[in-house]
């Protein structure tokens, strides 16, 4: 059931008159949109070394683990921190990559789990779409290498495989990377947190509590 | 979870006190003057430094403010663009004139879902239509899931503020609240302790309510995309975990493009927690089959911004993208605390905005709640000039009152009368001010000074003291010391 037809008339009605949108018939929405100021930094002026470094500072000012492995260490190191983190029981996105998924560990590929499933495991690890390093913030897409969006959500751990390739400097060249805009979105800057008592930041409300980043030096 | 019909109702312009009276009980009130003080003065040191770690924060603004304002000239037309895209990904689109539709439109909906229960992410616009208390009154018990708001619902308290509305409460008296409501006697006030506390009252919420309702930060004309900032993750388990998402939004919150939150994110945050960025951004489009509600509807809400948009100074209201850098940097903020304001929006821009959402009919005291210093100015990412808007608010204030015909009982419009008849001439000026020698030299102290007045002149002296009139005008000094006065005064001998 949606509202009555003549509400939605009303406002729209409403809304034109007040901004004359029809008044001019030389107007075009569009090339208005066109002239719009756009002065602001776009691309960022650090080299990829400096680039990468300042992400992993960013991270860890949010409270985020960071290690580094070269592109062929990647399944060693996320063996290594899984064993690290305590845990046994992680979930995955159905299109990790099968060596990511660690032997010795009891694994639930995401190819439909319930909600259930998905709240008892210990911890999730994922890929990623982009890092930005200005802000030291990590973007979801939810592909299938990225997982649903409630895979990063409910278990407490996430450990989140990022490339070097992958990391950009400014937010506006994130935008630039997504030819198509995404239809699902998480940006992520830290774990969980908030300030509401007294101001005072703490780590891990509802969100995962410990985020975990191994960032993979490939080829920039 | 029973609450009172009217939920905020010192937060409702229909019944609050004007500004000035309903700031005092907070004016006296020295605990929670710190507590308002010190949490402002935390987002303030934040937020100061990293705009200025950010070269390009002017340019940044400008860009914020421009695609803003582009967006409310061309409002129908995004508008619509946003319900086409918004319904061909699965979404329904609701039109709501006002508050009273809007609350019908999420009952009838709820209703359809036989929903006993809800889970709420944080939203302005939901307060400001006051949903709660109908939800209630309906029989739909209502979760709060931000730990602010769930520490106002639970103390049966009310938002003082746009981002942080908790932060006139201490950690010990949210100790208080929930170990009362909660049933946890051995509660610490540690703030991490009463986090956890809070963690493990939803969850089990969030796992099991199929209903929730929340709000928007941007609708995106180019996707019929929604976008939600928020810190703690109840906003991803609100927008994730259940069957159906309402989504109550203004209609003025859409953007042109999805492009432009690469400047709308990067001034959002840091204007409003002084974060680089937030913990969490989400943003969807419509339905997603196999991940997140797959029932989604969008309530657009009008109530008065429609009237707002035809003013051509009041039209940059509505560009405001709720920061809170304005109240953050108001000092008569900083001084009242957010209750005061007698409206869910608090601060310079609840100052402006108010009003104009009572029709100018209530809250007219507001415009006034100001020392029109231009700090909001400054700050808002946004760049609304807010002093712009209160003195063009005040002018339609006065016009209102001049129309009134027992303006004739009020002591400040005879005042101005009397002053008026009184400066128009030299004779009748001077005659004053020898009357006005005599009659306050009652009133003035052995210093020079005056301390206290009755009646109007009460106003001044309860807050500051007044200098005493000199036992001589410039005028005869004037006339005692130059040779031309001299000349003047022996002629009019």
């Amino acid at each position: 059931m949606s509202a009555p037809p003549t509400s939605r008339q009303r406002i729209l009605d409403r809304v034109r008159l007040a901004t004359h949108a029809l008044a001019d018939p030389g107007y075009n929405s569009e090339t208005a949109y066109a002239a719009l100021p756009c002065t602001f930094i776009v691309r960022g002026q650090l080299t990829a070394d400096a680039r990468i470094h300042l992400m992993i500072e960013r991270l860890r000012e949010y409270g985020a683990e960071v290690v580094e492995c070269s592109p062929e260490d990647v399944a060693a190191s996320i063996a290594a921190q899984l064993a690290a983190s305590g845990k046994h029981t992680f979930a995955a996105p159905p299109g990790l990559a099968a060596e990511w998924l660690a032997g010795g560990f009891n694994w639930k590929v995401d190819d439909g789990l319930r909600i259930e499933e998905i709240e008892a495991v210990e911890g999730v690890v994922t890929a990623a779409f982009c890092g930005v390093a200005d802000s030291g913030t990590i973007a979801l897409h939810h592909s299938l290498t990225e997982g649903r969006r409630v895979l990063t959500l409910l278990p407490d751990w996430h450990l989140c495989i990022l490339r070097a390739s992958q990391v950009v400097e400014t937010l506006p060249e994130y935008f630039e990377r997504c030819q198509v805009p995404p239809n699902l979105v998480t940006w992520i800057s830290g774990p969980s947190a908030t300030a509401d008592i007294e101001m005072t930041r703490i780590k891990g409300v509802h969100g995962p509590r410990f985020l975990h980043v191994i960032l993979v030096r490939d080829p920039v | 979870m029973s609450q009172t019909a009217a939920a905020h109702p010192q937060l409702d312009p229909l019944l609050a006190l004007p500004f000035p009276q309903a700031a005092l009980p907070v004016l006296r009130n020295p605990q929670l003057r710190k507590n308002v003080a010190h949490a402002i003065d935390v987002i303030q040191a934040k937020r100061g430094k990293l705009v200025e770690e950010k070269t390009d924060w002017q340019q940044l603004r400008q860009a914020a403010s421009a695609i803003r304002a582009h967006a409310l000239d061309n409002l129908a037309y995004y508008l619509e663009q946003f319900e086409t895209r918004c319904s061909a990904a699965g979404g329904t689109v609701h039109w709501a004139g006002d508050a009273a539709e809007a609350r019908q439109i999420v009952l009838n909906l709820l209703r359809e879902e036989n929903a006993t229960e809800v889970i709420k992410i944080k939203t302005m616009t939901s307060a400001e239509i006051q949903l709660n208390p109908s939800l209630e009154a309906a029989g739909i018990s209502v979760f709060e899931t931000d730990l602010a708001e769930l520490i106002l619902q639970l103390g049966n308290d009310e938002p003082s503020h746009i981002v942080v509305p908790a932060l006139h409460v201490n950690r010990s008296q949210v100790r208080e609240i929930f170990a009362r409501r909660m049933g946890l006697e051995n509660l610490s006030d540690d703030p991490e302790a009463l986090t956890a506390a809070a963690r493990t009252y939803l969850r089990q919420k969030f796992l099991t309510v199929p209903t929730a309702i929340g709000g928007a930060n941007f609708l995106i004309a180019e996707t019929g995309s929604v976008a939600v900032v928020e810190s703690e993750g109840n906003g991803r388990m609100c927008l994730t975990l259940p069957r159906t998402l309402i989504t109550l939004a203004g209609i003025e919150k859409v953007l042109p493009r999805f492009q432009n939150l690469e400047v709308m994110l990067q001034v959002l945050a840091r204007s409003a927690t002084g974060e680089r960025m937030n913990p969490y951004t989400s943003l969807w489009t419509g339905v997603t089959p196999g991940d997140g509600p797959q029932r989604f509807h969008v309530v657009l809400l009008d109530n008065q911004r429609s009237s707002i948009l035809s003013r051509p100074i009041e039209r940059q209201t509505l560009k405001c993208i709720r920061c809170a850098a304005c109240m953050n940097a108001c000092p008569v903020y900083r001084q009242t605390g957010g209750h005061a304001y007698g409206s869910v929006y608090p601060g310079p821009i609840g100052a402006i905005l108010t009003p104009q959402l009572m029709r100018m009919q209530h809250s007219q005291s507001l415009p006034y709640a100001s020392s029109l210093c231009g700090a909001c100015y400054e700050v808002c990412p946004v760049k609304i000039n807010i002093p712009e808007v209160l003195i063009d608010l005040r002018a339609q204030v006065t016009d209102q009152e001049r129309g009134r015909f027992n303006r004739f009982l009020d002591p400040m419009y005879l005042g101005m009368k009397i002053a008026n008849f009184l400066f128009a001439s030299a004779w009748r000026f001077r005659a004053a001010q020898r009357l006005g020698r005599i009659g306050l030299w009652f009133f003035t102290a052995g210093d020079g000074w005056i301390h206290s007045l009755p009646g109007i002149g009460a106003k001044w002296t309860q807050t500051r003291d007044l200098r005493g009139l000199p036992s001589q005008t410039f005028r005869n000094w004037w006339a005692a010391r130059t040779p031309v006065g001299v000349e003047l005064k022996r002629q009019a001998k």
